[in-house]
């Protein structure tokens, strides 16, 4: 059980690694098609991974509902959309679940552009008023650097906007310059990190010495 | 003397002929590739404007001959393919041609594709714009498939530098303690689980949007485990909202597997890390209204986030949670920066792993990392000061072609 | 009064905001609209693309949230690329783009008389992300055999010559998430070399600067801004230029209540210690 659950995982996640690193160098013939094929396998376990989502998913709301926990009713909610969304997937606007979906009339089309772009967009519409009140609480000049973030922030502000030029046409030019010159280079620097990081954090998991991803212990 | 006299007017006028015709061809199989072309190259001459060079190429030395291309003669130099040919004063000098395919008009209208493993016949002919034909010599080549892309030997190189540097720097943590800074945010973590313990009100942590494959979200995942391991110790309650189901299922096992080291198992149950929804903005309004309906007294938010974050932290900036963050995700760091009370910045996150464990593989990744850091910091600054010397040597080194 | 000040309920400044969104969006005032290189390098582009009868291929990936930011550049830019016979080949990374692209199709095809095969193809999504890319670099078609309504791509106009990624002349990636320097740069421009240009959403425009730098991107469109410039390139006013009113009045305020917040914090906080 213990070959199943550590060992063969480990060893897979070592030779796939290792071969995803060398084909990289390799232009040969066969490398790139092996390549291709592990590209291929993971889209397809990507899609199944879909299912495990669901699954997940309804199962958590299926115990609320089951136990009458706090907010319930809620889960109801879950499974009717997602049920009337599936129906009106396989309803496919009259043509059925063997036809190609049709993305531009229907009940899923519907549903889709008068329910979830407008719940979408005003979750992320809320973002603009949390920004203002959070910026009024933070955003004191306390120290030098403080306050040379606040103007900074300020110029960028107006810049990114046409008031910015009606203002001043030296406005949009800086804003442009600190974007491009002193965000560019935390940017970089922050990058050059994170990659370095990337490497450090795959070789452990490709040498086994990582194994938190498959789930506590050693 | 008349004699010698026309010698040397004929002299004179066959020069400035063979001068014309390619000279220095080299056939080759075209580096760094998966075979099916065949590289030309050959010297630039001082050629009358309008003039041309006609590529034939055949699968026999007595042909036929079939044209492939015609180029003007300032076209394809070496200098244009550095990652080829090198960056040599010799390249500006020299032209090149890959041939791929080539049109057989008697048999077929579709190009013909040079095959792999077979030896072609190529020959270059300088057409002058008074009509003359000045062919080469004819030139056998293959193309072969390649092994390793040359172009990318300094990434390999690098690459297997830094990470035997990683894996050195693994290794010689297990047998030495090795020194990391104090990391302010990490200092305050027992802060932030102790006041949750005194207000009896659970801690709440996300671990972002990424899934399981992200090094993030690993860092976030250890992170984790150390955590469940206090609020384990110190009895309080705990909840982890996931955003994806795998992520989940790891986070479950971690908290489980921290909860028994600590002696608790008793304390954990599944519903403490639940799946509060797959979607960016269901999964932002439902953490929203677990915070304002539970009102926990610490947030900690470790990971990958987009969008949400400033959702998620303004909220528990306004239940008057105690914050802290940590991402790698460069353009919510303002946010996160604004409304936590400490924030852990870029690499930091990863080493927060390191540090609450201070596991050897964890502080090894660590300093190995930092060794990587400060040479790419040494070569930044040499390059720089070489680059304004005007020499491109190290410029040239770290290229990625 | 202090107090108040000081313990500002941000309510008070939700309520400014809105109105700062509500009224202007009412009202109609001009205001400068001045294109950036940045902008412009992508225009300059499919107008190159335009005079070689190219192709291009456009990544959509975002959703609804983003929909407000992405989709007037969705709009333009397919408006820009029919007006100028250039082919369009759409393909999205993000599931919840689709239908949001469908509309942007159908209503910029009516415009300039586009005809679906001829002038543009659509594929709809796939599972993949950096996988899919990989796979269509190498194999076009043999990744997206048919299109969403179930035509074999080999047999369609616009992509019965695309084999591979080379084989375009532009990509455009105008997305909300990291899919440009995460996905469409490692495994796809890094490889293949092709022409790249992007929009984004306003928040990680700052991001993608270091990809302009290196060449790895040749133009940028960062949020709402980016999409009235592009707006006023083309010159159809769309909601994106409608967007910068509402959008300026904002800001202003915004830094009309980080200046009091300065002012109060000097005034009054500041001798306290200071209050977060």
């Amino acid at each position: 059980m213990l070959f199943l659950r550590r060992t063969l995982p480990l060893l897979i996640a070592f030779i796939v690694g290792t071969l995803g690193i060398l084909i990289y160098y390799i232009p040969h013939t066969a490398a790139q098609d092996l390549e291709q094929e592990l590209a291929r396998w993971d889209r397809i376990i990507a899609a199944f991974a879909m299912l495990l989502g669901i699954y997940s998913l309804m199962s958590l709301h299926l115990n609320r509902v089951k136990r009458q926990q706090g907010g319930w009713g809620y889960s109801f909610l879950v499974f009717l959309g997602f049920g009337l969304m599936i129906l009106f997937s396989l309803y496919n606007d009259g043509l059925g679940p063997f036809k190609p979906q049709v993305a531009d009339s229907g009940p899923f089309v519907w549903m889709f552009d008068n329910v979830q772009v407008p719940a979408d967009a005003t979750m992320f519409s809320i973002l603009a008023f949390f920004i203002a009140s959070a910026a009024y609480r933070t955003f004191r000049a306390r120290t030098p650097e403080a306050a040379i973030l606040l103007v900074s922030a300020i110029i960028v502000m107006l810049g990114r906007v046409p008031i910015g030029v009606l203002i001043s046409d030296w406005i949009p030019w800086f804003s442009q310059w600190l974007m491009a010159v002193p965000n560019l280079a935390a940017k970089r620097g922050i990058l050059l990190g994170v990659s370095l990081g990337a490497i450090a954090t795959s070789l452990r998991i490709i040498f086994g010495i990582e194994r938190s991803y498959l789930g506590g212990g050693e | 003397m008349r004699y010698i006299l026309l010698c040397l007017t004929l002299l004179f006028c066959m020069c400035p002929v063979q001068a014309q015709q390619p000279t220095q061809i080299q056939t080759m199989d075209t580096p760094n590739d998966a075979g099916g072309s065949i590289t030309l190259t050959w010297n630039r001459a001082d050629l009358p404007p309008k003039s041309v060079y006609k590529i034939a190429i055949g699968e026999s030395p007595n042909g036929p001959f079939y044209l492939a291309t015609e180029l003007p003669t300032t076209a394809n130099l070496m200098s244009d393919d550095p990652a080829t040919f090198g960056h040599g004063d010799e390249t500006a000098q020299t032209h090149f041609f890959n041939i791929t395919e080539y049109q057989d008009t008697n048999n077929t209208e579709k190009p013909l594709k040079l095959e792999t493993d077979k030896t072609y016949y190529v020959q270059i002919t300088t057409q002058l714009p008074n009509g003359q034909m000045l062919p080469s010599n004819i030139s056998p080549a293959t193309a072969i498939q390649n092994l390793f892309n040359k172009t990318k030997i300094n990434n390999f190189i690098l690459g297997t530098v830094f990470s035997l540097i990683i894996l050195i720097a693994i290794y010689m943590a297990r047998r030495h303690e090795m020194y990391i800074r104090r990391i302010a945010g990490l200092e305050a973590l027992d802060e932030a689980l102790g006041r949750a313990t005194e207000m009896g009100k659970p801690v709440f942590f996300a671990h972002g949007l990424h899934p399981m494959g992200s090094v993030s979200t690993i860092a976030a995942v250890n992170i984790l485990s150390r955590i469940a391991r206090r609020t384990a110790e110190f009895n309080t309650e705990l909840k982890v909202a996931n955003n994806d189901p795998i992520v989940m299922a790891v986070s479950r096992e971690v908290v489980k597997e921290s909860y028994l080291n600590a002696g608790r198992p008793d304390a954990y149950n599944d519903d403490m890390v639940f799946l509060a929804a797959t979607e960016q903005f269901s999964y932002a309004a439902a953490v929203d209204g677990m915070m304002v309906r539970e009102r926990p007294a610490a947030n900690i938010m470790m990971g990958y986030f987009y969008a949400e974050s400033l959702l998620l932290a303004e909220t528990g900036a306004n239940i008057g949670a105690i914050q802290i963050a940590g991402t790698d995700s460069y353009t919510q760091l303002p946010f996160f920066i604004t409304t936590c009370d400490y924030t852990l910045m870029g690499e930091e996150l990863y080493a927060a792993s390191a540090y609450l464990s201070r596991e050897p593989k964890l502080m090894g990744s660590l300093k190995g990392m930092d060794v990587g850091k400060a040479f790419l910091l040494l070569t930044l600054v040499l390059g720089t000061l070489l680059a304004t010397m005007g020499n491109q040597t190290l410029a040239h080194i770290f290229t990625a072609y | 009064m202090k107090d108040f000040l000081i313990n500002l309920d941000r309510r008070f400044i939700f309520i400014f905001v809105a109105i700062g969104v509500i009224l202007p969006a009412l009202t109609t005032f001009p205001l400068p609209i001045k294109p950036t290189a940045n902008v412009r390098a992508i225009y300059n582009t499919i107008e190159e693309v335009a005079a070689q009868n190219g192709t291009v291929l456009i990544s959509f990936d975002y959703g609804p949230g983003s929909m407000p930011e992405i989709q007037p550049m969705t709009l333009s830019v397919l408006r820009h690329c029919f007006s100028k016979k250039v082919k369009v080949v759409g393909m999205c990374l993000w599931p919840q783009a689709v239908g949001l692209v469908q509309q942007a199709l159908d209503t910029t095809s009516k415009e300039f008389d586009a005809q679906y095969g001829t002038d543009y193809v659509f594929l709809g999504y796939k599972t993949g992300m950096h996988s899919l890319v990989i796979n269509m670099g190498r194999d076009f078609q043999g990744t997206y055999p048919q299109d969403l309504q179930g035509n074999n791509t080999a047999d369609l106009a616009v992509t019965q010559r695309i084999f591979g990624l080379k084989d375009f002349d532009y990509v455009i990636c105008l997305a909300a998430g990291n899919t440009p320097d995460g996905v469409w740069i490692p495994y796809g421009q890094e490889r293949y070399k092709f022409k790249f240009g992007i929009g984004c959403t306003a928040v990680m425009a700052p991001d993608q600067f270091p990809y302009l730098q290196s060449g790895q991107m040749n133009g940028l469109m960062g949020g709402l801004a980016g999409a009235a410039e592009y707006e006023k390139l083309i010159n159809t006013p769309g909601t994106a230029t409608d967007g910068m009113r509402p959008q300026s009045v904002v800001h202003v305020i915004i830094i009309l209540f980080i200046l009091l917040g300065n002012t109060i914090y000097f005034l009054y906080d500041r001798k306290k210690g200071g209050a977060k």
